[in-house]
């Protein structure tokens, strides 16, 4: 642009930096009297403390130093730094089951010990092995095993049992012996075990123990007539009993003890209402009804002007919680705190999930798939230090510093620089906290939007939904391809390409899904096959971010048509995930929109869009001044 | 009982190559390990190298299964896969374990037969 081969360029040294939440981009060019640019070098460093506070300066001095290194430059020389200003945006989140299952007795065990012992359904008395010498014959009898017994003593204790007369059934044990015993048996009788708390199973009670075939699922316990059929229940009695039929499907072993008081519930906590001022309107949606009607109502209430819960319901409570995490982020040192009333929620992003909890009560950690809503909410602040940064920086460097511009119109203006781009263009930013979107029309105009929920989100569902309960295992599968080894030296990828590898693979991730870090395979601590891992992974990133794609288009796209958009460059952290990208362009397509990953200055992917685009709005001035100049 | 050992049968076992001087307590829990999982064990008694993982990688070597479980006389285990080198066993346990050690020593043999995680 301008420079002739070997003449350093003329004009003056210009340095943006963008600062965002993670990582800090600078980008150093040579602007000319006349306004042209030539870019020197690019920088990206992470960002030092959080965004918008006067730590920054560290990050941004060292990504501004690391740009002129590159372009063998002084920091003498520098005409002026530009620093963006921050999206006025702070999100939150907030997650909270709407069903509990709790056994309010002991009344059943589900669940999958690994090896089960034996087959078919016993239906007995519960007796301890202690007691089983001084038991009657004729009377069939389940027997239950506390810790510290050898899997021989049981079996003979048993087989002694047996030729004595006694009727044993069934077994329940706390250790893993379940087909070492049955192996000793001369009676074979369905044995379930791994049953940690074995000795809250209660005594003299009638019990079933069923245990399923190899790759079969139990039949009797996991239905209600079967229950009512082996319990002999009234239908009052099978209502009753049906939420444990539910609990035990797909388990292939599976232990119910009918006590007296026991039952258990399927209790549904009111989630209550979510109240949306916006628009000229006020309206309310049932949080119990489901993200796509919280949604809907979301859209018929732009732009929104506040959210609230009712209170005293789960919903007030995470809308409270939101709040009260923003009043903390926006409070700062010598101003008076943000008072928690003043805090405006602007947009809201509902998400259906589901969260594997531990059923309370169960005796061998059985877990319970409940239902849950996650919210993500975004308030705007107008408290930006950003300012306070630029003249630290400028300290820092001995160099001018200042704003140069609002982070979307700087944006877009350097997603321009991509190649085979042009007005009018849509801006995708997908962030951690927010998903920004801004439009260049033909004319010039700049329109920007900002809605909840992003990265942040999608590692939130991610870890709650395959229970990792680990945020940066979480952060792992949402970031690498997943892979499963299958032996010491082959791994199949998940596109079922297998590949060979010449150091033996470590026993830890033998067999095991696994993602594929550039630090090699780290395994996903789970039951559950590469398929599913994989399907909750990609469903995340869809209702996060196609959906935010689609809500942020329409509220930039003229008459919220998106057939009237052109071009959209996808920008931010997440623009270079392996799959997102794909996911929203193939659900752009339909509306004849060209869709891809930036490539700003033609080199630097997705990155630096905001710099680059504060040195093109300063050299836009120049080239005005210029112009004013000259006439 | 844990003393008998058993004759190569007709289909494919974890083979145990366990020193004369191993205890029997070990073999017992290691075997139950391996039983659990519902995998055959044969178990050798060699009275060459007394080095446990020296022992897991000559069993792996003549397994047909490719997977072999050492014992020394002390009471250490090892358990090897006939592709791995043998400086690298699948996994070891000390002489001084509890018996919960042993019986995942024969756990993990049994798992790396049936390719399921290694826990």
């Amino acid at each position: 642009m301008g420079a002739r081969e070997g003449a350093p360029p003329e004009g003056l040294l210009v340095v943006g930096v963008d600062i965002g939440n993670s990582t800090t981009e600078a980008c150093l060019a040579v602007v000319a009297p006349d306004g042209s640019i030539t870019y020197l070098g690019t920088d990206l460093t992470r960002t030092t403390g959080v965004k918008g506070t006067p730590d920054n300066t560290e990050g941004a001095l060292k990504a501004i130093r690391g740009a002129l290194a590159s372009a063998g430059r002084s920091a003498g020389q520098v005409e002026t730094v530009l620093l963006n200003e921050a999206t006025p945006v702070i999100s939150g989140l907030a997650m909270e089951t709407i069903t509990e299952t709790i056994i309010t007795e002991s009344t059943m065990i589900g669940h999958n010990p690994t090896t089960p012992g034996g087959g078919g359904l016993g239906v007995g008395t519960t007796r301890s092995i202690g007691e089983l010498g001084e038991q009657q014959p004729g009377e069939p009898v389940v027997c239950v095993v506390p810790h510290g017994w050898d899997f021989d003593d049981v079996a003979a204790t048993l087989n002694a049992a047996v030729a004595a007369g006694v009727d044993v059934v069934a077994a329940i044990l706390a250790g893993d012996d379940a087909v070492l015993v049955t192996n000793r048996l001369a009676r074979p009788i369905p044995v379930v075990d791994e049953v940690s708390a074995v000795e809250k199973v209660p005594l003299g009670m009638l019990a079933a123990v069923e245990v399923a075939a190899p790759g079969r699922t139990i039949r009797t316990l996991s239905n209600s007539y079967g229950l009512a059929t082996v319990f002999d229940l009234d239908p009052v009695q099978t209502r009753q009993v049906s939420p444990v039929a539910r609990a035990l499907t797909g388990n292939r072993s599976a232990v119910v003890v009918r006590t007296p008081t026991g039952d258990v519930t399927d209790r549904r906590i009111p989630v209550g209402e979510l109240v949306l001022h916006g628009a000229g309107k006020t309206l309310r949606v049932d949080v119990d009804a489901g993200a796509e009607a919280i949604m809907e109502v979301v859209g018929r209430a732009q732009p929104l002007d506040d959210a609230r819960g009712e209170p005293g319901t789960h919903v007030g409570g995470m809308l409270a919680q939101v709040r009260d995490t923003m009043a903390d982020v926006m409070d700062v040192a010598g101003q008076p705190d943000v008072p928690v009333s003043d805090i405006a929620i602007r947009d809201v992003l509902a998400v259906d999930t589901f969260v594997p909890a531990e059923v309370r009560g169960g005796l061998a950690g059985e877990v319970a798939l409940e239902n849950a809503v996650a919210l993500a909410a975004m308030v705007r602040t107008s408290r930006s230090r950003m300012q306070l940064v630029a003249d630290l920086v400028s300290e820092g460097l001995g160099a001018a510093a200042g704003i140069g511009g609002v982070e979307g119109e700087m944006a877009v203006g350097g997603a321009l620089t991509t190649p085979g781009v042009d007005r009018p263009i849509a801006v995708l930013d997908l962030g951690g906290g927010s998903t920004d979107a801004a439009l260049l029309t033909r004319e010039g105009e700049c329109t920007a939007v900002h809605v909840a929920g992003a990265g942040e989100l999608v590692t939130k569902l991610i870890d709650s939904e395959l229970a990792l309960g680990d945020r940066e295992v979480a952060e792992g599968v949402k970031w690498f391809p997943l892979g499963k080894v299958e032996s010491f030296f082959h791994l199949r990828h998940e596109d079922g390409t297998v590949e060979f590898v010449d150091q033996p693979l470590p026993p830890h991730v033998f067999a095991r899904v696994v993602v594929l870090t550039p630090d090699g395979p780290a395994p996903v601590p789970t039951r559950h096959g590469l398929d599913h891992v994989r399907r909750v992974r990609r469903e995340a990133k869809r209702r996060v971010f196609v959906v935010n794609a689609l809500r942020a288009l329409r509220q930039v796209a003229p008459g919220g048509n998106l057939r009237a958009l052109e071009f959209v460059v996808l920008l931010g952290g997440s623009a270079l995930d392996f799959e997102i990208p794909d996911m929203i362009a193939d659900a752009l397509a339909p509306h004849g929109i060209v869709c891809g990953t930036g490539n700003v200055l033609g080199t630097e992917g997705p990155r630096n869009a905001v710099a680059s685009g504060l040195v093109r709005a300063h050299a836009a001035l120049v080239a005005e001044e210029a112009r004013c100049r000259s006439s | 009982m844990p003393e008998q050992l058993t004759a190569p049968g007709p289909r494919p076992a974890v083979l145990v190559y366990r020193h004369p001087g191993a205890p029997a307590v070990v073999l017992r829990q290691v075997c139950a390990g391996v039983e659990e999982e519902g995998v055959p064990t044969d178990v050798t008694e060699v009275p060459g190298p007394d080095d446990a993982t020296a022992l897991a990688h000559a069993a792996a070597g003549e397994s047909r299964l490719g997977v072999g479980i050492g014992l020394d006389a002390a009471g250490a285990a090892a358990v090897h896969h006939g592709t791995l080198p043998e400086g690298t066993p699948v996994v070891t346990t000390p002489a001084q374990a509890l018996s919960s050690d042993w019986r995942r020593v024969g756990r993990i043999a049994a798992r790396v037969v049936k390719h399921l995680p290694l826990v």
